[in-house]
C-alpha cells in the first residue's frame, strides 16, 4: 500500500487539472483530520476550515440569493437563488418573495454533498454550484441546509429534506402560471443525491409530483465489496475506509450498509414498480470507487420501469463539477439544462 | 522540483477528450505569475497560480508522510492550531511543519495555553457596589465640525428572512416606502406612511413588531426633526449595555475573542499594559485577569488604562471600575495598576498622556470594542486615533465592530441595511431563550433601539453609529500600517463552546474570515473581531514565520 502511494498520486494528477487536484486534495486532507477513529467528528475544526459565503441580495452574474429560516425548531435554513430581472436589477427585501414570472418556472431543490457529514448550504463550493444551476436552467434554486451526521443520524437529513420540500411546494410565489403549481426538481451531489432519491420517494408516496431527479455522483453503498470499490480504493482521492466511516456515522447504530437508506434496491430495499417515480438523470464518474452502486441504482430504476438517463463520465473523478475547467463539467451542465428545459 | 513535476505530467497518457484543456493548465502560464487562481478564489481559496505546483507538491509530501500514520488516523493533528484556511499554501505548509515535528504529542507552543476558564466570564454578580475615591484625569475639549461619511461600498447584502407572513412583508414594504419618501423629501407622504406603519406593526408579533416600532419612531423623529437629545447620560447607556451583555452573547464573544488575541500577544511578557478605549463597566477584564493569574510561570504585572466619557453628575465612573478590578486583582494575586482618562472623543487623546513605557519593559495592547466607528462622524477623527495607536507602540490591537454597512452616503441604502441588520439581531434575541418580557430583554432592545434611532434619525456629527463592514476596517488598518494577526482554530473552538454555554437556542454561528472571527445569527454575520500588529513587527503568536 505504501509503495503504491506514489503511483496513486501520479495517476490521480493525470486526469484532473492542477488546481482541481489541489482543491480536492486539500479537502481530502482536511477531512482526514476531522474523522476520528471512534466515530466522532471534529465539528469545530470542520466549521473553521469550511469556506463559507453569505447570501447576497446584490445580483452577481444575474443571480441573487437570500436565506430563509423555514423551521425555527430545528433551525432548518434554506438558501434561495433567483435570477435578477431586467425590471428589478437591484432587488430589495420586498422583492424577495415576489411571484416568479413565467408559464413554467422550474424550482430545483438542491441537497449539497459532503457524505452526510461535511459542508453546508452556505459553503462556497455549493453556493457557486447553485448559482450556476440558476443560470443554466433558468430556475429558482433552493439549497437545503440539512442536519448532518454524526450528530444527526438517519433520518434527520431526509426529514429536513422533506420539510424543505413541503415548504417549497406550499409557496404561492413559486407557482408557475401555467397550472398554479410549483414545478419541482430534486437535485444533489454525493449524499445530496442520496437525499434527493429518498425525498422523491416520499413525495410520490404523498401524492405530490416531482418533475425530475438530478443525481450527481450520488452516494449509495452496500455490504458487499464491489469490483469498482476494490479496483479504485485509494486511487482517486477516496478510500473505502472513509466511505465506511461516513455510513457508520449516518446510519442508525448497529445497522449495516444494506440498510435501505444506503442501498435502496438492495436486500432490504423496495422496488419502485408501479410507483410514479420521477424521471432521473444520474451522473456517474468513471473514477469514482462507488460507481458499481450507482450503476446498480440506475439498473434498479430501469428494472422498475422508471425513466432514467445515465451519464457515465469515463475519466471523471469525484468533484469534477466544482470547477468549470474540464469537459465533463460542461457536458453535464448541458445535460442538466436539457433535462429541466424539456418540460418547459 | 517544478521541472520534475512537469516531466511526470508530460509523460503520462492523456485521454484525448480533455488533453487540450489539461495541457494548457499544466504549463506554467508566464502571465499568471503573481495573480491568484481565479477559480479557487471563487471557492474561498487564495493561491497564486505560480504557487500552485508548489502547493501540490506539499500536499503530496503530506500525503506520503501521513500515509504511514493512517492506521492510527491522523485526527490528533486536529489538535494543531490552524490559521487562515483561505491561505492554502500557508495552511499546508504549517501542517507539514507540524507533522514533521511530532506525530503524537502536539507541540506545547500550540497547546491551548491561551485557553482560560470560561466560567470566569462574569455576570452582573461580578460587581458588588463599592465606594470610590475622587480624583480624575481630565481632558475636556469639544470640537464641532461637519463631516462627510465614508463612501466605499461593499458588494454583499446578506439577508436572513425569518418571517414570511403576509403582514410582515407589507410592514417592511411600508417602512421602505416611508424611508424612500423621506429620502425624496416628500414629508407629507412620509408622515402618512409612518402612521400606517404604526397600525401595521400593532398587528404583528415578536421581533418584527419591535423592530418596526423602533424604525418607525426613528423615521418619525427624522420627519418631524425631533432629534434624540445630544449626548445622553453615558451611565444610562452603560446600564443598557449591561443588560444587553446579559441577554445575548455578542458582547461576551467580543470580549472573549479580543482577550484570546491579547493573551497570546502577552504570552512572554512580564509587564503588560492594556489600553481600553471604552472602559464602561470593565466587563472584559476580569476574565483576562483570571487567565493571566493562571498562566504557567505566574502572572505578569497588569496595568489597565481605561478611557471613558465625562459623567454629567461628575462621578468618577472610571475610578469606580478601577477599584473593583483592583479588588479582584488582589484576590487573585496580580500586581495591578489602573488609570482612568476622561475624554469626549478618542480623537482628543494624546498618547503622551498615557505614560507609555518602553516595549522592552512593558507590552502594550490597545482594545477597541465598538469604539472606532463613532470616530467616522468627524473628519480626521479616525486618522488621528489610528496614528495615536501607532504612537502607543502596541504589540496587539484588538478591534471589534458591527458587521454592517450603515455608513453609506445614501440614506435609503443605510436604512435598508439597518433594517436587515437589526431585524436579524432582534430575532436572535427572541430566540435567545430568555423567558417572555424580562427586564434584561426589554433593556437590551432599548439599547439596540437607540442605535437604530441614531442610524436613521441623526446626521452629521450626531450620527455616531457609523458601522462599517470588516472589509473596510481591514483596508483602513492595512493602509495605516498594520498587519493582521490571525485568530486561529483554538480561538474559534472556544468561542463556539462559549456560545453553547451561554446562549440557549443554537442559531448563533462563529465564522472564520481571513484570520478574523465573526459571530452571526444563522448565516448572517453580525459582529467581527480582528487583531492587528504594527507592520514590520513580529506578533510572536503565529506558527507562520512570515515577516513583512
Amino acid at each position: 500500500m505504501a509503495g503504491s502511494n506514489e503511483v496513486n498520486l501520479n495517476e490521480c494528477k493525470m486526469v484532473v487539472p492542477l488546481n482541481t487536484w489541489v482543491l480536492i486534495s486539500s479537502f481530502k486532507l482536511a477531512y482526514n483530520l476531522l474523522r476520528r477513529p471512534d466515530g466522532t467528528f471534529n465539528r469545530h475544526l470542520a466549521e473553521f476550515l469550511d469556506r463559507k459565503v453569505p447570501a447576497n441580495l446584490n445580483p452577481v452574474d444575474g443571480v441573487f440569493s437570500f436565506d430563509v429560516l423555514i423551521d425555527r425548531a430545528t433551525g432548518l435554513l434554506c438558501r434561495i437563488y433567483r435570477p435578477a430581472t431586467a425590471e428589478e436589477p437591484e432587488p430589495n427585501i420586498v422583492e424577495l418573495e415576489k411571484p416568479v414570472v413565467g408559464d413554467v418556472v422550474p424550482v430545483i431543490i438542491f441537497f449539497h454533498g459532503g457524505s452526510f457529514a461535511h459542508s453546508s448550504a452556505n459553503s462556497a463550493i455549493y453556493d457557486t454550484l447553485c448559482r450556476r444551476l440558476v443560470g443554466i436552467c433558468k430556475a429558482v434554486v433552493v439549497s437545503v441546509n440539512y442536519r448532518r451526521a454524526p450528530e444527526n443520524r438517519y433520518p434527520c437529513a431526509y426529514d429536513d429534506g422533506w420539510t424543505a420540500f413541503k415548504w417549497v411546494n406550499s409557496r404561492s410565489w413559486l407557482q408557475s402560471r401555467k397550472d398554479s403549481k410549483v414545478h419541482i426538481y430534486l437535485a444533489g451531489d454525493s449524499s445530496g443525491g442520496n437525499i434527493a432519491h429518498h425525498v422523491a420517494a416520499r413525495a410520490v408516496e404523498s401524492g405530490i409530483d416531482v418533475l425530475g431527479n438530478i443525481l450527481l455522483n450520488p452516494m449509495f453503498g452496500g455490504q458487499e465489496r464491489t469490483e469498482s470499490e476494490k479496483r479504485l480504493d485509494g486511487k482517486y482521492f477516496v478510500t473505502l475506509r472513509d466511505r465506511d466511516w461516513y455510513w457508520r456515522a449516518f446510519l442508525p447504530e448497529g445497522e449495516n450498509r444494506d440498510h435501505p437508506a444506503c442501498n435502496p434496491f438492495g436486500p432490504n430495499g423496495r422496488s419502485l414498480e408501479g410507483i410514479k417515480f420521477p424521471k432521473s438523470l444520474v451522473v456517474v464518474a468513471g473514477l469514482d470507487l462507488i460507481q458499481d452502486w450507482q450503476l446498480a441504482y440506475v439498473e434498479g430504476l430501469r428494472k422498475a420501469g422508471k425513466e432514467v438517463k445515465l451519464l457515465y463520465m469515463e475519466q471523471a473523478t469525484i468533484g469534477f463539477y466544482l470547477l468549470p475547467n474540464n469537459n465533463h463539467f460542461h457536458t453535464v451542465m448541458d445535460e442538466i439544462s436539457e433535462f429541466v428545459s424539456s418540460d418547459c | 522540483m517544478k521541472r520534475d513535476h512537469q516531466e511526470i505530467s508530460g509523460s503520462g497518457s492523456n485521454p484525448a477528450e480533455s488533453s487540450s484543456i489539461k495541457g494548457k493548465l499544466w504549463e506554467e502560464d508566464p502571465d499568471a505569475g503573481g495573480m491568484d487562481d481565479e477559480l479557487l478564489a471563487v471557492l474561498g481559496y487564495k493561491v497564486r497560480s505560480s504557487d500552485m505546483a508548489d502547493v501540490a507538491q506539499k500536499l503530496e509530501m503530506l500525503e506520503k508522510v501521513m500515509g504511514t500514520a493512517q492506521e492510527d488516523g491522523i485526527s490528533q493533528l486536529g489538535d494543531t492550531v490552524h490559521f487562515n484556511p483561505s491561505d492554502l499554501s500557508g495552511w499546508v505548509q504549517n501542517l507539514l511543519i507540524e507533522f514533521n515535528g511530532s506525530t503524537t504529542t502536539p507541540d506545547p507552543n500550540f497547546n491551548d495555553d491561551s485557553e482560560y476558564d470560561l466560567r470566569a466570564i462574569p455576570g452582573v454578580a461580578a460587581y458588588p457596589p463599592v465606594k470610590s475615591d475622587p480624583g480624575l484625569e481630565n481632558t475636556r475639549k469639544r470640537a464641532k465640525t461637519e463631516s462627510s461619511s465614508s463612501s466605499s461600498s461593499t458588494t454583499t447584502r446578506p439577508v436572513v428572512l425569518i418571517d414570511s407572513q403576509e403582514t410582515g412583508v407589507r410592514l417592511v414594504h411600508t417602512l421602505m416606502a416611508c424611508a424612500e419618501a423621506v429620502q425624496q423629501d416628500n414629508l407629507k407622504l412620509a408622515d402618512a406612511l409612518v402612521k400606517h406603519i404604526g397600525l401595521l406593526a400593532s398587528s404583528q408579533t415578536g421581533a418584527m413588531r419591535k423592530v418596526a416600532t423602533y424604525f418607525a419612531e426613528a423615521l418619525a423623529r427624522r420627519i418631524y426633526r425631533i432629534f434624540p437629545p445630544d449626548s445622553l447620560d453615558p451611565s444610562y447607556n452603560d446600564k443598557l449595555q449591561m443588560h444587553f451583555y446579559e441577554t445575548c452573547p455578542y458582547l461576551k464573544f467580543a470580549h472573549f475573542t479580543a482577550n484570546q488575541a491579547i493573551l497570546e500577544a502577552f504570552s512572554m511578557a512580564n509587564r503588560v499594559h492594556v489600553i481600553d478605549f471604552g472602559l464602561k463597566q470593565g466587563m472584559q477584564w476580569p476574565a483576562l485577569m483570571q487567565a493571566l493569574a493562571l498562566r504557567p510561570g505566574g502572572p505578569p504585572a497588569f496595568r489597565l488604562t481605561g478611557i471613558g466619557p465625562p459623567q454629567p453628575d461628575d462621578t468618577d465612573a472610571l475610578q469606580q471600575v478601577g477599584w473593583k478590578l483592583a479588588e479582584l486583582a488582589e484576590r487573585i494575586g496580580i500586581e495591578f495598576e489602573f488609570r482612568g482618562f476622561v475624554a469626549n472623543s478618542l480623537a482628543d487623546l494624546e498618547p503622551e498622556m498615557l505614560d507609555i513605557r518602553p516595549p522592552e519593559i512593558e507590552v502594550v495592547a490597545v482594545n477597541a470594542v465598538f469604539e472606532l466607528h463613532p470616530l467616522l462622524a468627524r473628519p480626521g477623527g479616525i486618522e488621528k486615533v489610528v496614528s495615536s495607536i501607532k504612537a502607543m507602540k502596541p504589540k496587539i490591537v484588538t478591534v471589534v465592530e458591527q458587521e454592517a454597512n450603515h455608513n453609506g452616503p445614501v440614506f435609503l441604502d443605510r436604512f435598508t441595511e439597518a433594517l436587515h441588520y437589526y431585524s436579524t439581531l432582534f430575532d436572535s434575541l427572541e430566540g435567545s431563550g430568555v423567558a417572555p418580557p424580562s427586564q434584561d430583554l426589554a433593556m437590551s432592545e432599548l439599547y439596540l433601539g437607540r442605535q437604530i434611532c441614531n442610524v436613521v434619525a441623526c446626521e452629521g456629527m450626531d450620527r455616531v453609529e457609523r458601522h462599517e463592514p470588516l472589509t473596510q476596517w481591514r483596508t483602513r488598518m492595512e493602509t495605516a500600517g498594520f498587519s493582521p494577526v490571525h485568530l486561529g482554530s483554538n480561538a474559534y473552538k472556544q468561542a463556539s463552546m462559549l456560545l453553547s454555554l451561554f446562549a440557549s437556542g443554537d442559531g448563533y454561528r462563529v465564522e472564520e474570515n481571513n484570520g478574523c472571527l465573526m459571530l452571526g445569527w444563522h448565516t448572517r454575520p453580525l459582529i467581527a473581531t480582528s487583531a492587528w500588529r504594527l507592520a514590520g513587527t513580529e506578533s510572536g503568536s503565529e506558527l507562520t514565520q512570515e515577516l513583512s
